[in-house]
Protein backbone atom coordinates (compact mmCIF):
# COMPACT_ATOMS: atom_id res chain seq x y z
CA UNK A 1 0.00 0.00 0.00
CA UNK A 2 1.16 3.05 -1.13
CA UNK A 3 2.26 5.71 1.25
CA UNK A 4 -0.15 8.83 1.23
CA UNK A 5 1.50 12.18 0.81
CA UNK A 6 -1.12 14.68 1.84
CA UNK A 7 1.48 15.65 4.54
CA UNK A 8 4.89 15.74 2.65
CA UNK A 9 6.52 19.26 2.13
CA UNK A 10 6.41 19.45 -1.94
CA UNK A 11 9.06 17.78 -3.88
CA UNK A 12 10.17 21.21 -5.13
CA UNK A 13 10.14 22.46 -1.69
CA UNK A 14 12.04 19.42 -0.54
CA UNK A 15 14.62 18.97 -2.81
CA UNK A 16 14.99 22.96 -3.93
CA UNK A 17 18.52 24.85 -3.25
CA UNK A 18 18.23 27.30 -0.86
CA UNK A 19 15.56 25.08 1.41
CA UNK A 20 15.97 25.53 5.00
CA UNK A 21 17.12 22.45 7.20
CA UNK A 22 14.13 20.76 8.93
CA UNK A 23 15.68 19.90 11.72
CA UNK A 24 18.32 21.70 12.93
CA UNK A 25 20.66 21.59 16.19
CA UNK A 26 23.01 24.41 17.47
CA UNK A 27 25.85 23.77 20.32
CA UNK A 28 22.50 21.55 22.20
CA UNK A 29 24.09 20.63 25.31
CA UNK A 30 22.92 18.71 28.12
CA UNK A 31 23.95 17.22 31.62
CA UNK A 32 22.65 14.45 33.78
CA UNK A 33 24.94 15.57 37.19
CA UNK A 34 28.30 15.07 36.15
CA UNK A 35 27.63 13.10 33.16
CA UNK A 36 27.32 15.46 29.81
CA UNK A 37 24.57 13.00 27.96
CA UNK A 38 24.77 15.31 25.07
CA UNK A 39 27.64 17.97 24.22
CA UNK A 40 27.71 20.84 22.06
CA UNK A 41 25.95 18.82 19.50
CA UNK A 42 25.08 20.80 16.04
CA UNK A 43 23.74 18.82 12.85
CA UNK A 44 21.32 19.44 10.26
CA UNK A 45 18.89 17.14 8.26
CA UNK A 46 17.81 18.71 4.71
CA UNK A 47 14.23 18.38 3.50
CA UNK A 48 13.16 15.27 2.05
CA UNK A 49 15.84 12.73 3.29
CA UNK A 50 16.20 9.88 4.96
CA UNK A 51 18.58 10.62 7.95
CA UNK A 52 20.21 7.98 10.11
CA UNK A 53 21.31 9.07 13.44
CA UNK A 54 23.92 6.37 14.99
CA UNK A 55 26.05 5.90 18.00
CA UNK A 56 26.79 3.14 20.46
CA UNK A 57 24.68 2.88 23.63
CA UNK A 58 24.69 5.50 25.66
CA UNK A 59 26.33 8.21 23.31
CA UNK A 60 23.39 10.41 24.04
CA UNK A 61 20.72 9.77 20.77
CA UNK A 62 17.42 9.23 22.39
CA UNK A 63 18.37 12.47 24.65
CA UNK A 64 19.32 14.36 21.59
CA UNK A 65 15.56 13.39 20.09
CA UNK A 66 13.72 14.27 23.62
CA UNK A 67 15.41 17.30 23.66
CA UNK A 68 14.03 18.12 19.76
CA UNK A 69 10.88 17.06 20.93
CA UNK A 70 10.72 19.47 24.01
CA UNK A 71 10.89 16.24 25.91
CA UNK A 72 13.84 17.19 27.87
CA UNK A 73 15.25 20.94 28.53
CA UNK A 74 18.53 21.28 27.31
CA UNK A 75 21.38 23.27 29.27
CA UNK A 76 22.33 25.50 26.37
CA UNK A 77 22.44 25.73 22.69
CA UNK A 78 18.82 24.99 20.31
CA UNK A 79 17.23 22.45 18.34
CA UNK A 80 14.42 23.12 15.78
CA UNK A 81 12.14 21.77 13.33
CA UNK A 82 11.38 24.01 10.51
CA UNK A 83 13.07 27.02 12.68
CA UNK A 84 10.95 26.56 15.67
CA UNK A 85 10.80 24.74 18.67
CA UNK A 86 8.84 21.88 18.84
CA UNK A 87 6.10 23.28 20.95
CA UNK A 88 6.03 26.55 18.96
CA UNK A 89 5.47 24.33 15.95
CA UNK A 90 1.41 23.81 16.31
CA UNK A 91 -0.98 21.34 15.11
CA UNK A 92 1.80 18.81 16.27
CA UNK A 93 1.80 15.19 15.41
CA UNK A 94 -0.14 16.49 11.92
CA UNK A 95 3.88 18.04 11.20
CA UNK A 96 6.06 15.34 13.34
CA UNK A 97 5.18 11.42 13.55
CA UNK A 98 7.44 10.16 16.28
CA UNK A 99 8.36 6.64 17.65
CA UNK A 100 10.43 7.17 20.74
CA UNK A 101 9.58 4.14 23.04
CA UNK A 102 7.72 0.70 22.42
CA UNK A 103 6.21 1.15 26.37
CA UNK A 104 4.64 4.24 25.76
CA UNK A 105 1.52 2.38 25.64
CA UNK A 106 -1.77 1.99 28.89
CA UNK A 107 -1.43 -2.45 28.70
CA UNK A 108 -5.14 -2.24 29.28
CA UNK A 109 -6.31 0.21 26.26
CA UNK A 110 -6.75 -1.68 23.04
CA UNK A 111 -4.91 -1.05 19.88
CA UNK A 112 -7.98 0.66 18.25
CA UNK A 113 -8.05 2.95 21.57
CA UNK A 114 -4.96 4.15 21.35
CA UNK A 115 -5.08 5.81 18.05
CA UNK A 116 -8.31 6.92 18.97
CA UNK A 117 -6.75 8.84 21.87
CA UNK A 118 -3.71 10.22 19.76
CA UNK A 119 -6.98 11.49 16.81
CA UNK A 120 -8.65 12.75 19.88
CA UNK A 121 -5.82 14.59 21.26
CA UNK A 122 -4.43 16.07 17.99
CA UNK A 123 -7.90 16.41 15.93
CA UNK A 124 -6.75 14.13 13.24
CA UNK A 125 -9.68 12.30 11.89
CA UNK A 126 -10.51 8.84 13.37
CA UNK A 127 -10.95 7.46 9.88
CA UNK A 128 -7.26 7.15 9.63
CA UNK A 129 -6.90 4.75 11.70
CA UNK A 130 -8.38 1.86 9.64
CA UNK A 131 -5.57 3.04 7.04
CA UNK A 132 -2.70 3.01 9.30
CA UNK A 133 -3.79 -0.15 10.92
CA UNK A 134 -3.23 -1.51 7.30
CA UNK A 135 -0.04 0.13 6.30
CA UNK A 136 1.24 -1.32 9.56
CA UNK A 137 0.37 -4.89 9.64
CA UNK A 138 -2.13 -4.06 12.43
CA UNK A 139 -5.37 -4.18 11.27
CA UNK A 140 -5.72 -7.90 12.44
CA UNK A 141 -5.24 -6.64 16.27
CA UNK A 142 -7.26 -3.56 16.41
CA UNK A 143 -9.20 -5.46 19.12
CA UNK A 144 -6.08 -6.57 21.70
CA UNK A 145 -4.83 -4.84 24.24
CA UNK A 146 -1.36 -3.33 24.60
CA UNK A 147 -0.60 -4.90 27.05
CA UNK A 148 -0.90 -8.35 25.18
CA UNK A 149 1.41 -7.24 21.93
CA UNK A 150 4.66 -8.01 21.46
CA UNK A 151 7.49 -5.81 21.25
CA UNK A 152 7.65 -6.12 17.82
CA UNK A 153 3.65 -5.29 17.26
CA UNK A 154 3.76 -2.21 19.94
CA UNK A 155 6.73 -0.84 17.70
CA UNK A 156 3.97 -1.39 14.49
CA UNK A 157 1.75 0.42 16.93
CA UNK A 158 4.44 3.28 17.43
CA UNK A 159 4.65 3.35 13.75
CA UNK A 160 1.14 3.44 13.16
CA UNK A 161 0.39 6.45 15.57
CA UNK A 162 3.09 8.47 14.28
CA UNK A 163 1.71 7.86 10.58
CA UNK A 164 -1.56 9.12 11.96
CA UNK A 165 -1.52 12.86 10.66
CA UNK A 166 0.42 12.25 7.30
CA UNK A 167 3.76 14.13 9.17
CA UNK A 168 6.23 15.34 6.56
CA UNK A 169 8.47 14.80 9.31
CA UNK A 170 9.22 11.37 10.88
CA UNK A 171 11.58 11.34 13.92
CA UNK A 172 11.92 7.16 14.80
CA UNK A 173 14.01 6.37 17.61
CA UNK A 174 14.85 2.32 17.24
CA UNK A 175 12.22 1.81 14.85
CA UNK A 176 13.83 -2.01 14.55
CA UNK A 177 13.83 -2.62 18.32
CA UNK A 178 12.00 -6.08 18.71
CA UNK A 179 10.98 -6.99 15.06
CA UNK A 180 11.77 -9.93 13.65
CA UNK A 181 13.45 -10.16 10.26
CA UNK A 182 10.11 -9.98 8.52
CA UNK A 183 9.08 -6.72 10.84
CA UNK A 184 12.84 -5.28 9.59
CA UNK A 185 11.76 -5.69 5.59
CA UNK A 186 9.03 -3.89 6.29
CA UNK A 187 10.42 -1.65 7.86
CA UNK A 188 13.09 -0.81 5.35
CA UNK A 189 10.36 -0.76 3.08
CA UNK A 190 8.51 1.69 5.01
CA UNK A 191 10.98 3.87 5.52
CA UNK A 192 12.27 3.77 1.55
CA UNK A 193 8.53 4.32 0.28
CA UNK A 194 9.03 7.36 3.08
CA UNK A 195 11.72 8.79 1.45
CA UNK A 196 10.09 8.10 -2.24
CA UNK A 197 7.39 10.33 -1.11
CA UNK A 198 8.93 13.57 -0.03
CA UNK A 199 9.20 12.84 3.91
CA UNK A 200 11.74 13.72 5.81
CA UNK A 201 12.79 11.02 8.11
CA UNK A 202 15.02 11.10 10.97
CA UNK A 203 16.18 7.61 12.51
CA UNK A 204 18.28 6.48 15.12
CA UNK A 205 18.97 2.81 14.77
CA UNK A 206 21.70 0.40 15.50
CA UNK A 207 20.72 -2.09 12.62
CA UNK A 208 23.62 -0.31 10.64
CA UNK A 209 23.16 -2.67 7.54
CA UNK A 210 19.14 -1.42 7.74
CA UNK A 211 20.56 1.83 7.80
CA UNK A 212 23.11 1.82 4.96
CA UNK A 213 20.08 0.48 2.79
CA UNK A 214 17.74 2.97 3.50
CA UNK A 215 19.38 6.55 4.15
CA UNK A 216 20.59 9.31 2.45
CA UNK A 217 22.42 10.52 4.85
CA UNK A 218 23.90 9.90 8.32
CA UNK A 219 24.95 11.59 11.27
CA UNK A 220 27.13 9.21 13.88
CA UNK A 221 27.47 10.62 17.25
CA UNK A 222 29.38 9.67 20.10
CA UNK A 223 29.59 10.66 24.10
CA UNK A 224 26.84 13.21 23.45
CA UNK A 225 29.26 14.65 20.33
CA UNK A 226 29.46 14.56 16.66
CA UNK A 227 31.94 12.34 15.05
CA UNK A 228 30.75 12.53 11.42
CA UNK A 229 27.78 13.50 9.31
CA UNK A 230 27.55 13.07 5.39
CA UNK A 231 26.33 11.00 2.56
CA UNK A 232 26.20 7.20 3.42
CA UNK A 233 28.55 6.81 0.21
CA UNK A 234 30.91 9.53 1.68
CA UNK A 235 31.39 7.89 5.23
CA UNK A 236 32.02 4.52 3.75
CA UNK A 237 34.52 5.53 1.34
CA UNK A 238 35.99 7.71 4.09
CA UNK A 239 36.91 4.22 6.17
CA UNK A 240 38.99 3.45 3.09
CA UNK A 241 38.31 1.19 0.11
CA UNK A 242 40.84 -1.73 -1.07
CA UNK A 243 41.14 -3.59 -4.87
CA UNK A 244 40.74 -7.24 -4.93
CA UNK A 245 42.75 -9.42 -7.39
CA UNK A 246 42.92 -12.65 -8.82
CA UNK A 247 45.81 -13.17 -11.27
CA UNK A 248 48.09 -16.40 -11.87
CA UNK A 249 51.42 -14.48 -11.32
CA UNK A 250 50.47 -12.36 -7.93
CA UNK A 251 54.32 -12.23 -7.34
CA UNK A 252 55.32 -10.60 -10.04
CA UNK A 253 52.01 -8.37 -9.61
CA UNK A 254 52.37 -7.67 -5.90
CA UNK A 255 56.16 -6.16 -6.47
CA UNK A 256 54.93 -3.78 -9.01
CA UNK A 257 52.44 -2.79 -6.92
CA UNK A 258 54.73 -2.41 -3.98
CA UNK A 259 57.48 -0.51 -6.30
CA UNK A 260 54.41 2.01 -7.12
CA UNK A 261 53.43 2.66 -3.49
CA UNK A 262 50.72 0.96 -3.19
CA UNK A 263 50.24 -1.99 0.25
CA UNK A 264 49.59 -4.41 -0.71
CA UNK A 265 48.44 -8.13 1.33
CA UNK A 266 47.80 -11.84 0.47
CA UNK A 267 44.39 -12.99 0.71
CA UNK A 268 43.92 -16.70 2.78
CA UNK A 269 42.80 -18.04 -1.32
CA UNK A 270 45.67 -16.58 -3.15
CA UNK A 271 43.86 -13.10 -3.89
CA UNK A 272 45.31 -10.12 -3.69
CA UNK A 273 44.08 -7.10 -1.45
CA UNK A 274 45.80 -3.60 -2.57
CA UNK A 275 45.22 -0.33 -1.22
CA UNK A 276 46.45 2.86 -2.17
CA UNK A 277 45.78 2.36 -6.04
CA UNK A 278 42.62 2.78 -7.63
CA UNK A 279 41.16 -0.12 -9.66
CA UNK A 280 41.92 1.37 -13.09
CA UNK A 281 45.84 1.99 -11.57
CA UNK A 282 45.68 -1.43 -10.87
CA UNK A 283 44.45 -2.98 -14.12
CA UNK A 284 47.49 -0.57 -16.25
CA UNK A 285 49.82 -1.79 -14.44
CA UNK A 286 49.32 -5.27 -14.90
CA UNK A 287 48.17 -4.75 -18.98
CA UNK A 288 51.61 -2.75 -19.10
CA UNK A 289 53.22 -6.08 -17.44
CA UNK A 290 51.57 -8.05 -19.53
CA UNK A 291 50.30 -9.99 -16.47
CA UNK A 292 46.79 -12.30 -16.88
CA UNK A 293 43.65 -10.76 -14.44
CA UNK A 294 40.80 -13.28 -13.94
CA UNK A 295 39.25 -11.19 -11.48
CA UNK A 296 39.80 -7.58 -10.30
CA UNK A 297 36.97 -5.89 -8.28
CA UNK A 298 36.83 -2.71 -6.10
CA UNK A 299 35.74 -3.36 -2.07
CA UNK A 300 34.26 -0.63 -0.42
CA UNK A 301 34.10 -0.38 3.46
CA UNK A 302 30.78 -0.69 4.96
CA UNK A 303 28.78 1.03 7.21
CA UNK A 304 29.23 -0.74 10.28
CA UNK A 305 33.19 -1.15 9.51
CA UNK A 306 32.73 2.89 9.26
CA UNK A 307 31.26 2.64 12.32
CA UNK A 308 33.10 0.94 14.06
CA UNK A 309 36.68 2.85 12.79
CA UNK A 310 35.01 6.02 13.86
CA UNK A 311 33.80 5.47 17.48
CA UNK A 312 36.73 3.37 18.18
CA UNK A 313 38.57 3.85 21.73
CA UNK A 314 35.56 5.90 22.81
CA UNK A 315 32.52 3.30 23.18
CA UNK A 316 31.03 2.98 26.59
CA UNK A 317 30.79 -0.93 27.76
CA UNK A 318 26.99 -1.69 27.92
CA UNK B 1 -7.99 22.57 24.91
CA UNK B 2 -11.21 20.93 23.49
CA UNK B 3 -8.89 18.26 21.70
CA UNK B 4 -7.01 17.59 24.54
CA UNK B 5 -9.69 17.58 27.26
CA UNK B 6 -11.80 14.87 25.05
CA UNK B 7 -8.81 12.90 24.61
CA UNK B 8 -9.00 12.84 28.53
CA UNK B 9 -12.61 11.80 29.10
CA UNK B 10 -11.02 9.02 25.96
CA UNK B 11 -8.59 7.46 28.07
CA UNK B 12 -10.73 7.46 30.76
CA UNK B 13 -13.55 5.44 29.18
CA UNK B 14 -10.91 3.02 27.42
CA UNK B 15 -9.41 1.80 30.44
CA UNK B 16 -10.81 -0.54 33.56
CA UNK B 17 -9.19 1.94 35.95
CA UNK B 18 -11.98 4.60 36.19
CA UNK B 19 -14.94 2.53 35.87
CA UNK B 20 -13.14 -0.51 38.36
CA UNK B 21 -12.67 2.08 41.19
CA UNK B 22 -15.97 3.63 40.55
CA UNK B 23 -17.35 0.28 40.75
CA UNK B 24 -15.49 -0.04 44.10
CA UNK B 25 -16.54 3.12 46.08
CA UNK B 26 -20.15 1.90 45.27
CA UNK B 27 -19.51 -1.25 46.04
CA UNK B 28 -18.26 -0.29 49.05
CA UNK B 29 -20.61 2.67 49.80
CA UNK B 30 -23.56 -0.05 49.30
CA UNK B 31 -21.78 -2.53 51.90
CA UNK B 32 -21.27 0.22 54.43
CA UNK B 33 -24.85 2.15 53.70
CA UNK B 34 -26.27 -1.62 54.41
CA UNK B 35 -24.68 -2.37 57.56
CA UNK B 36 -25.74 1.06 58.89
CA UNK B 37 -29.18 0.89 57.78
CA UNK B 38 -29.58 -2.86 59.23
CA UNK B 39 -28.25 -2.10 62.36
CA UNK B 40 -29.34 1.26 62.76
CA UNK B 41 -31.29 1.30 65.92
CA UNK B 42 -30.61 -1.56 67.41
CA UNK B 43 -27.11 -0.67 69.28
CA UNK B 44 -25.02 -3.27 67.22
CA UNK B 45 -22.53 -2.24 64.47
CA UNK B 46 -21.50 1.30 64.43
CA UNK B 47 -24.45 2.02 67.02
CA UNK B 48 -26.24 4.43 64.42
CA UNK B 49 -29.60 5.80 65.76
CA UNK B 50 -33.04 4.50 64.37
CA UNK B 51 -33.45 5.47 60.63
CA UNK B 52 -36.90 7.24 62.11
CA UNK B 53 -34.85 10.02 63.45
CA UNK B 54 -32.62 12.87 61.48
CA UNK B 55 -29.40 11.45 62.79
CA UNK B 56 -29.66 7.76 61.99
CA UNK B 57 -31.32 8.42 58.58
CA UNK B 58 -28.50 11.24 58.02
CA UNK B 59 -25.95 8.33 58.49
CA UNK B 60 -26.91 6.33 56.45
CA UNK B 61 -27.80 7.92 53.59
CA UNK B 62 -25.04 10.14 53.72
CA UNK B 63 -22.09 7.43 54.15
CA UNK B 64 -20.59 8.82 50.65
CA UNK B 65 -16.87 9.05 52.44
CA UNK B 66 -15.14 6.00 51.35
CA UNK B 67 -16.66 7.14 47.72
CA UNK B 68 -15.07 10.48 48.31
CA UNK B 69 -11.55 9.32 49.39
CA UNK B 70 -12.08 6.65 46.22
CA UNK B 71 -12.78 9.83 43.82
CA UNK B 72 -9.22 11.57 45.30
CA UNK B 73 -7.33 8.57 44.37
CA UNK B 74 -8.81 8.12 40.87
CA UNK B 75 -7.54 11.63 40.45
CA UNK B 76 -4.08 10.53 41.48
CA UNK B 77 -4.19 7.76 39.56
CA UNK B 78 -5.00 9.68 36.12
CA UNK B 79 -2.00 11.68 36.33
CA UNK B 80 0.47 8.78 38.18
CA UNK B 81 -0.53 6.14 35.75
CA UNK B 82 0.66 8.64 32.86
CA UNK B 83 4.18 8.20 34.28
CA UNK B 84 3.78 4.77 35.08
CA UNK B 85 2.74 3.55 31.98
CA UNK B 86 4.94 6.10 30.60
CA UNK B 87 2.09 7.27 28.46
CA UNK B 88 2.94 11.08 29.38
CA UNK B 89 5.61 11.39 26.27
CA UNK B 90 2.56 10.68 24.16
CA UNK B 91 -0.09 13.24 25.79
CA UNK B 92 3.08 16.34 25.74
CA UNK B 93 3.80 15.27 21.91
CA UNK B 94 0.35 15.68 21.18
CA UNK B 95 -0.05 18.53 23.41
CA UNK B 96 3.57 20.42 24.42
CA UNK B 97 1.43 22.76 26.57
CA UNK B 98 2.05 20.51 30.15
CA UNK B 99 0.14 22.83 31.84
CA UNK B 100 -2.61 22.62 29.57
CA UNK B 101 -2.62 18.70 29.66
CA UNK B 102 -2.74 19.17 33.28
CA UNK B 103 -5.51 21.01 33.47
CA UNK B 104 -7.61 19.68 30.85
CA UNK B 105 -7.01 16.01 32.98
CA UNK B 106 -8.24 18.40 36.58
CA UNK B 107 -11.68 18.85 34.39
CA UNK B 108 -12.06 15.18 33.49
CA UNK B 109 -11.06 14.11 36.63
CA UNK B 110 -13.54 16.78 38.14
CA UNK B 111 -16.68 15.06 35.86
CA UNK B 112 -15.47 11.49 36.25
CA UNK B 113 -15.19 12.21 40.76
CA UNK B 114 -19.16 13.85 40.58
CA UNK B 115 -20.40 10.76 38.72
CA UNK B 116 -18.84 8.54 41.37
CA UNK B 117 -19.96 10.72 44.05
CA UNK B 118 -23.52 10.72 42.51
CA UNK B 119 -23.61 7.26 41.39
CA UNK B 120 -22.89 6.90 46.18
CA UNK B 121 -24.70 9.12 46.81
CA UNK B 122 -27.95 7.45 44.63
CA UNK B 123 -26.87 3.94 46.07
CA UNK B 124 -26.80 4.87 49.73
CA UNK B 125 -29.88 7.04 49.46
CA UNK B 126 -31.64 4.60 47.81
CA UNK B 127 -30.34 1.48 50.41
CA UNK B 128 -30.89 4.20 53.81
CA UNK B 129 -34.82 5.05 52.27
CA UNK B 130 -35.22 1.24 51.29
CA UNK B 131 -34.56 0.09 55.04
CA UNK B 132 -36.77 3.14 56.58
CA UNK B 133 -39.72 2.31 54.07
CA UNK B 134 -39.10 -1.46 54.71
CA UNK B 135 -39.52 -0.41 58.65
CA UNK B 136 -42.55 2.17 57.98
CA UNK B 137 -40.77 4.80 58.78
CA UNK B 138 -41.99 8.19 57.67
CA UNK B 139 -38.96 10.28 56.10
CA UNK B 140 -37.15 11.81 58.84
CA UNK B 141 -35.03 14.19 56.45
CA UNK B 142 -36.22 16.63 54.62
CA UNK B 143 -36.14 15.63 50.16
CA UNK B 144 -33.69 19.45 50.42
CA UNK B 145 -31.26 18.22 52.82
CA UNK B 146 -31.02 14.93 51.22
CA UNK B 147 -30.60 16.05 47.49
CA UNK B 148 -28.55 18.66 49.27
CA UNK B 149 -26.33 15.43 50.60
CA UNK B 150 -26.18 13.86 47.25
CA UNK B 151 -25.42 16.81 45.72
CA UNK B 152 -22.51 17.44 48.48
CA UNK B 153 -21.16 14.01 47.65
CA UNK B 154 -21.11 14.66 43.66
CA UNK B 155 -19.29 18.54 43.79
CA UNK B 156 -17.07 16.88 46.89
CA UNK B 157 -15.96 14.09 45.02
CA UNK B 158 -15.38 16.09 41.95
CA UNK B 159 -13.48 18.45 43.69
CA UNK B 160 -11.51 15.80 45.15
CA UNK B 161 -10.67 13.92 42.22
CA UNK B 162 -9.58 17.42 40.63
CA UNK B 163 -7.10 17.53 43.67
CA UNK B 164 -5.68 14.32 43.21
CA UNK B 165 -4.75 15.10 39.66
CA UNK B 166 -2.57 17.58 41.44
CA UNK B 167 -1.58 15.84 44.04
CA UNK B 168 -0.61 12.76 41.33
CA UNK B 169 1.28 14.61 39.58
CA UNK B 170 3.68 16.19 42.41
CA UNK B 171 3.89 12.94 43.72
CA UNK B 172 3.93 10.81 40.34
CA UNK B 173 4.82 6.80 41.99
CA UNK B 174 1.50 5.53 41.56
CA UNK B 175 1.44 3.76 45.15
CA UNK B 176 2.99 6.08 46.74
CA UNK B 177 0.62 8.44 45.35
CA UNK B 178 -2.49 5.99 46.68
CA UNK B 179 -1.11 5.68 50.46
CA UNK B 180 -0.65 9.22 50.73
CA UNK B 181 -4.27 9.62 49.61
CA UNK B 182 -5.39 6.54 52.42
CA UNK B 183 -3.42 8.10 54.76
CA UNK B 184 -4.42 11.50 54.59
CA UNK B 185 -8.04 10.70 54.68
CA UNK B 186 -7.91 7.90 57.58
CA UNK B 187 -4.91 9.82 59.39
CA UNK B 188 -3.60 13.01 59.02
CA UNK B 189 -7.53 14.67 58.88
CA UNK B 190 -8.47 13.27 62.05
CA UNK B 191 -5.72 13.69 64.23
CA UNK B 192 -5.44 17.41 63.13
CA UNK B 193 -9.35 17.98 62.96
CA UNK B 194 -9.72 16.00 66.78
CA UNK B 195 -6.97 18.74 67.89
CA UNK B 196 -7.72 21.60 66.07
CA UNK B 197 -11.49 21.69 65.10
CA UNK B 198 -11.11 24.86 64.13
CA UNK B 199 -9.29 24.41 61.33
CA UNK B 200 -10.73 20.64 60.27
CA UNK B 201 -13.77 22.59 57.93
CA UNK B 202 -10.63 23.79 55.60
CA UNK B 203 -9.18 20.00 55.31
CA UNK B 204 -10.18 19.04 52.41
CA UNK B 205 -11.74 15.89 52.72
CA UNK B 206 -13.47 16.89 55.79
CA UNK B 207 -15.25 19.88 53.47
CA UNK B 208 -15.72 17.27 51.22
CA UNK B 209 -17.59 14.85 53.70
CA UNK B 210 -19.35 17.86 55.31
CA UNK B 211 -21.25 19.02 52.05
CA UNK B 212 -21.75 15.60 51.67
CA UNK B 213 -23.41 15.18 54.83
CA UNK B 214 -20.93 12.38 56.32
CA UNK B 215 -21.00 12.62 60.22
CA UNK B 216 -18.50 11.26 62.92
CA UNK B 217 -20.64 8.27 63.50
CA UNK B 218 -21.23 7.23 59.60
CA UNK B 219 -18.46 8.23 57.72
CA UNK B 220 -15.82 6.23 56.36
CA UNK B 221 -13.35 7.35 56.90
CA UNK B 222 -15.15 9.84 59.88
CA UNK B 223 -14.55 12.76 60.11
CA UNK B 224 -13.32 14.61 63.55
CA UNK B 225 -16.14 14.81 66.35
CA UNK B 226 -17.38 18.45 67.35
CA UNK B 227 -16.14 19.82 63.45
CA UNK B 228 -18.71 22.51 62.26
CA UNK B 229 -19.66 22.73 59.19
CA UNK B 230 -18.85 25.52 56.87
CA UNK B 231 -21.53 26.90 54.26
CA UNK B 232 -22.06 24.95 51.18
CA UNK B 233 -20.28 27.20 49.13
CA UNK B 234 -17.51 28.02 51.33
CA UNK B 235 -17.13 24.40 51.53
CA UNK B 236 -16.76 23.81 47.75
CA UNK B 237 -14.77 26.98 47.20
CA UNK B 238 -12.05 25.23 49.86
CA UNK B 239 -12.08 22.43 47.89
CA UNK B 240 -11.33 24.31 44.24
CA UNK B 241 -8.67 26.34 46.32
CA UNK B 242 -6.68 22.72 47.40
CA UNK B 243 -7.35 21.96 43.69
CA UNK B 244 -5.91 24.96 42.37
CA UNK B 245 -3.30 24.74 44.73
CA UNK B 246 -1.79 21.50 44.29
CA UNK B 247 -2.74 22.09 40.61
CA UNK B 248 -0.55 25.15 40.18
CA UNK B 249 2.65 23.42 42.85
CA UNK B 250 2.75 20.94 40.09
CA UNK B 251 2.55 23.09 37.53
CA UNK B 252 5.51 24.77 38.52
CA UNK B 253 7.91 21.49 39.75
CA UNK B 254 6.81 18.19 38.41
CA UNK B 255 5.07 19.44 35.71
CA UNK B 256 8.28 21.17 34.27
CA UNK B 257 10.69 18.28 34.84
CA UNK B 258 12.37 16.09 32.20
CA UNK B 259 10.35 13.17 30.72
CA UNK B 260 13.32 10.60 30.04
Amino acid sequence: MPVATPGAAPRARLNGDGAGAVIELRQLTKRFGAVTAVDRLSFQVRPGTVTGFLGPNGAGKTTTLRMLLGLVHPDSGQATIWGNRYADLGVWRRKVGVVLEASGLHPGRTVRDHLRVRCAATGIASARIDAVLEETGLDGLASRRAGALSLGERQRLGLAAALLGNPGLLILDEPGNGLDPAGVAWLRDLLRRLGRAGRTVLVSSHLLAEVAQTADQVIVINRGRLISSGPVSQLTAATGQAVIVRTPQAAELRAALVAGGAAVRELADGRLEISGAAVEQVATLAAARGLPIFEITKETGSLEDAFLTLTAGERRPG
Amino acid sequence: MNATLRAEFLKLRTTKTAAGLAGLAVAVTALIATLESATAGTGRGMAIPSLATPTGLRDAVASTGFALIAAAVLGTVITCGEFRHKTATGAYLDQPDRKRVLAAKAMAAAAIGALVGLAAAATATGIGLGFAAARGYPLALPAATIIRYGAGAALGAGLLCAAGVGAGSLIRHQIGAIIAVFAWGFAVELVVGGTATAVAPYLPYTAAALMAGVTSGGGIPPIARGVIALPFAAAAAVLAGVAVLLAAAAATTTVRRDIA
